[in-house]
């Protein structure tokens, strides 16, 4: 089954299940996906009326992660009687597990959302093509089997799917939103249980092989073109301190300047503060106006805690992330100890 | 103005001559995406080219820049200046809209009580080689505000990419000096500047992007508390990728820089944003701009609004970086579109 | 009337030793680094300590701005799992350390630059050890210059 007749699938569905949650006010709201202007790009758009539910799409293209919006909640969710209105999220995967995650979290009231699940197929990396079209103007993009046809004026070029899908979607293995066992009517639509994930991390095998000199020139290569426009940090769902570590002066941690040093901290400190937190939804990467890859480091951030606490961010509201948590057993291989 | 032609093969040539004098930036290639860097290889200049990531702006107004340095010598403490403004500069195969930024930065800089030294000096010692744009982008609209894909005015050489040869125009006095200094330049004939005419015919014909702008800055003076930028805002995520990228965003940090160990430090200034939340935040803690929707419709009103009220003219050149840089695809064109429907509406609102 | 500052004169053919500032936890760690001084067991000069309350005070921003400041290593140093005189901050610390170290070796900063470790107050032998180990790590990897910032 070709990738045009796998979307259209998934758009008549979603279309379906979105114009009943409307009808029968079990939401006030939906937000979702729209035609962007741009071919490479999509849209966030909130609806509520049944009339507009034809305007939702479903396409590879679909980057943004919509968890963004309830925290904090954008001014169209709320109502000045009724208080927090309930919002229907179009979710794939990834943004299922953050709506989850940030109720373990206690950001989110899970009574107040509707988590409309949708069979996610994997985000085109757009950096990437763009890169490799280079200096010429993309018209079009349309779909032709497995293969993404971009074309321009005076060219035309095909792309693999699941090549140029975006690193983190390639290994990803929770593809549909989880189910909550607590919460049978949270989700419609296609969500599925997920129980004993299995995952060999074998994607960055590679790159932990690497020197630890190589590790280093590999990294601060790719963030040499970071200009602390901190995209990545604004289009993180789990980014919602009001007062960002780097932007803190009483101290004064960490240097705001694109030096190396300077840049290179705050991505590793990002990192760690994303740790048993980060939902791998790559919209980090894919919001940079610089094209930077971050990919590796956060499949790196869900590996940590699968290996050492046997958790997987976004699964269950109840369990409580590892960093907020301690066994007595926990491992210590790393702790020097006397010979 | 004498017109002469470069061959495209002899970019090289003319890199190694001036180099000598000039410090040459030009468009290269840097992990994938073109940027105005120091050349030091004719080799890495890359003249067929869209428009870059980040705009030439970054030459004259780096994203960190040192104000001044200063160390402790036992009790004393010594400040340095900065040495190398009085270096002089080549930016080379600047677009139109880009050049015309120039001009912006400069009123910005130079207005007010106190003149901004440090950028005005490395303007003043800076020379445009400007070139046309032969097919501008879906998402470019100089010619909605005041320019055009083959404007000369802010350049001091203009380019014309005629296929194998540039064609070759002196603009200001800088410029002609320049362009005698290279005496080996063969002169145009009239048929290459005929060619100049009609690429630059052809390439304004091709804009999709039209505006209005003076309409549009009557319907901004008159609707700021208008619910339209409610809808406006909406999807915006405040990832300020618009700001960074904009060739006439000039908002500044500056942080001192203490290295007590080494007993130095520094001053510097870094780019800031008014799409952060912290932009307007005051020590007492109060926040003019406390919400998303202040600071989104702050960026549209001060490029099209608050610049025009105090220089005269629009603070956008139509560049169109963040229209392709928004991620969340809210980009200029739409959010012009719903303003300007504001007027259509009212209907009968005439303006004042 | 202020005495002359003497100037020692350094001697020309002193080996590098690197710097390694310590972050003791003060019930168990501060405690046993003062009975091995107090012992008069000798262990090496190289490290700096900085007393805190708990280990689990330490915030990776302590051990990242160390490291940027151009210290060449970190030593953290806590009370024994299950010996925490705040019950359990060593706990949640251990947590925080295993991630730090597994994401600072992701991104290339050599793994024996940061070490973490356990002493408890009666064990000045078992502190002086540790030390000599750590800094017998760093030492051999050499000064840090990764974050030197070139001005």
């Amino acid at each position: 089954m070709g990738l045009e007749t796998v979307n259209k699938d998934i758009e008549t569905n979603l279309r379906e299940i979105a114009r009943g949650l409307l009808k029968d006010k079990k939401v006030d709201v939906i937000i979702g996906y729209k035609k962007g202007t741009l071919p490479l790009l999509s849209q966030p758009i909130i609806i509520d009326s049944e009339e507009e539910v034809d305007k939702l799409i479903w396409n590879n293209l679909c980057y943004v992660n919509l968890a963004k919006y309830l925290v904090p909640r954008v001014p169209r969710f709320v109502d000045s009687e009724k208080g927090n209105l309930k919002v229907g999220v179009v979710s794939k995967g990834c943004v299922g597990r953050a709506l989850i995650h940030l109720a373990s979290e206690n950001k989110i009231n899970l009574d107040e959302i509707t988590i409309i699940g949708i069979p996610c197929n994997g985000v085109i990396n757009r950096q990437r093509i763009e890169m490799e079209i280079g200096e010429k103007e993309i018209l079009e993009v349309s779909v032709s089997g497995d293969n993404i046809i971009v074309k321009g004026k005076d060219f035309e070029k095909e792309f693999p799917f699941d090549e140029y899908m975006n690193d983190l979607c390639k290994g990803c293995k929770i593809r549909k939103p989880p189910l909550v066992s607590k919460a049978p009517d949270l989700c419609v639509g296609e969500c599925e249980e997920y129980s004993n994930i299995v995952d060999d991390f074998s994607d960055i095998a590679e790159f932990e092989a690497l020197t630890p000199e190589e590790k280093w020139n590999q990294i601060t290569e790719e963030l040499s073109v970071c200009t602390r426009c901190y995209a990545c940090r604004e289009a993180c769902p789990m980014c919602y301190c009001n007062l960002c570590f780097v932007d803190q002066n009483k101290p004064v941690w960490f240097g705001k300047t694109t030096d190396l040093p300077d840049v290179f901290v705050y991505h590793l400190i990002r990192a760690m503060h994303m740790a048993g937190r980060c939902v791998a939804c790559g919209a980090c990467s894919l919001v940079c106006p610089m094209g930077i890859d971050l990919n590796k480091i956060n499949r790196k951030l869900e590996k940590i805690v699968k290996e050492r606490f046997d958790f997987t961010s976004g699964l269950d509201p109840d369990v409580l992330p590892p960093m907020v948590d301690f066994k007595m057993d926990d491992a210590q291989e790393f702790m020097l100890e006397e010979d | 103005m004498v017109e002469k032609i470069l061959k495209k093969d002899d970019i090289g040539k003319l890199y190694s001559e001036l180099e000598k004098e000039y410090k040459f930036y030009a468009p290269t290639k840097v992990k994938g995406n073109i940027a105005f860097k120091h050349i030091l290889n004719a080799e890495e200049i890359e003249l067929d080219y869209l428009n870059s990531k980040v705009p030439p702006k970054d030459v004259l107004f780096p994203q960190k820049e040192t104000i001044f340095e200063y160390r402790y010598e036992g009790k004393e403490v010594i400040i340095e200046e900065r040495k190398d403004l009085d270096d002089k500069l080549l930016i080379f195969g600047v677009r139109p809209c880009d050049a015309y930024s120039f001009k912006l930065l400069e009123d910005f800089f130079a207005s007010g009580d106190f003149q901004d030294d440090i950028f005005l000096k490395k303007r003043e010692n800076a020379t445009i080689i400007g070139i046309g744009c032969n097919s501008p982008r879906q998402s470019c609209f100089c010619t909605s505000v005041g320019g055009h894909p083959f404007q000369k005015e802010s350049t001091d050489v203009f380019l014309s990419d005629l296929g194998d040869t540039y064609l070759v125009e002196a603009i200001s006095e800088k410029g002609k000096e320049l362009v005698k200094k290279l005496s080996w330049l063969a002169d145009a004939k009239k048929a290459d500047m005929e060619k100049s005419k009609e690429l630059a015919k052809l390439a304004e014909d091709s804009f999709t992007t039209k505006f209005n702008f003076d309409l549009v800055t009557k319907v901004l003076d008159e609707n700021f508390e208008h619910p339209v930028w409610q809808e406006i805002s909406e999807s915006c995520i405040g990832c300020s990728s618009c700001t960074f990228l904009c060739p006439t965003c000039t908002c500044f940090d500056v942080i001192d820089e203490n290295d007590e160990y080494n007993n130095r430090g520094r001053r510097i200034r870094i780019w800031d944003t008014c799409q952060s939340c912290l932009y307007t935040l005051e020590t007492s803690g109060h926040n003019p701009r406390p919400a998303k929707i202040q600071r989104c419709r702050n960026r549209i009103m001060h490029k099209f609004s608050y610049y025009p009220s105090n220089y005269d003219c629009l603070g956008c050149v139509g560049c169109g970086r963040c229209i392709t840089a928004c991620p969340v695809n809210n980009e200029l064109r739409l959010i012009i579109d719903k303003i300007l429907e504001i007027q259509e509406k009212s209907g009968e609102k005439v303006s004042a | 009337m202020t005495e002359p500052i003497v100037e020692t004169k350094q001697s020309e053919n002193k080996e590098w030793e690197p710097k390694i500032i310590a972050f003791l936890c003060n019930w168990c760690s501060y405690a046993g680094a003062d009975l091995a001084g107090v012992s008069r067991i000798q262990y090496p000069p190289n490290i700096r300590i900085v007393r805190v309350p708990c280990s689990g005070r330490i915030n990776a921003y302590f051990i990242i701005k160390s490291l940027t400041d151009g210290w060449d290593g970190v030593l953290i140093s806590g009370c024994h799992p299950g010996d925490c005189h705040y019950i359990s901050g060593n706990l949640v610390a251990r947590r925080r350390f295993a991630i730090l170290k597994e994401l600072l070796e992701f991104f290339g900063i050599e793994p024996g630059r940061v070490n973490f470790m356990w002493a408890s107050a009666a064990e000045g032998e078992r502190f002086a050890v540790l030390v000599r180990k750590a800094t017998e790590i760093v030492k051999k990897l050499g000064p840090n210059t990764k974050f030197e910032k070139k001005w």
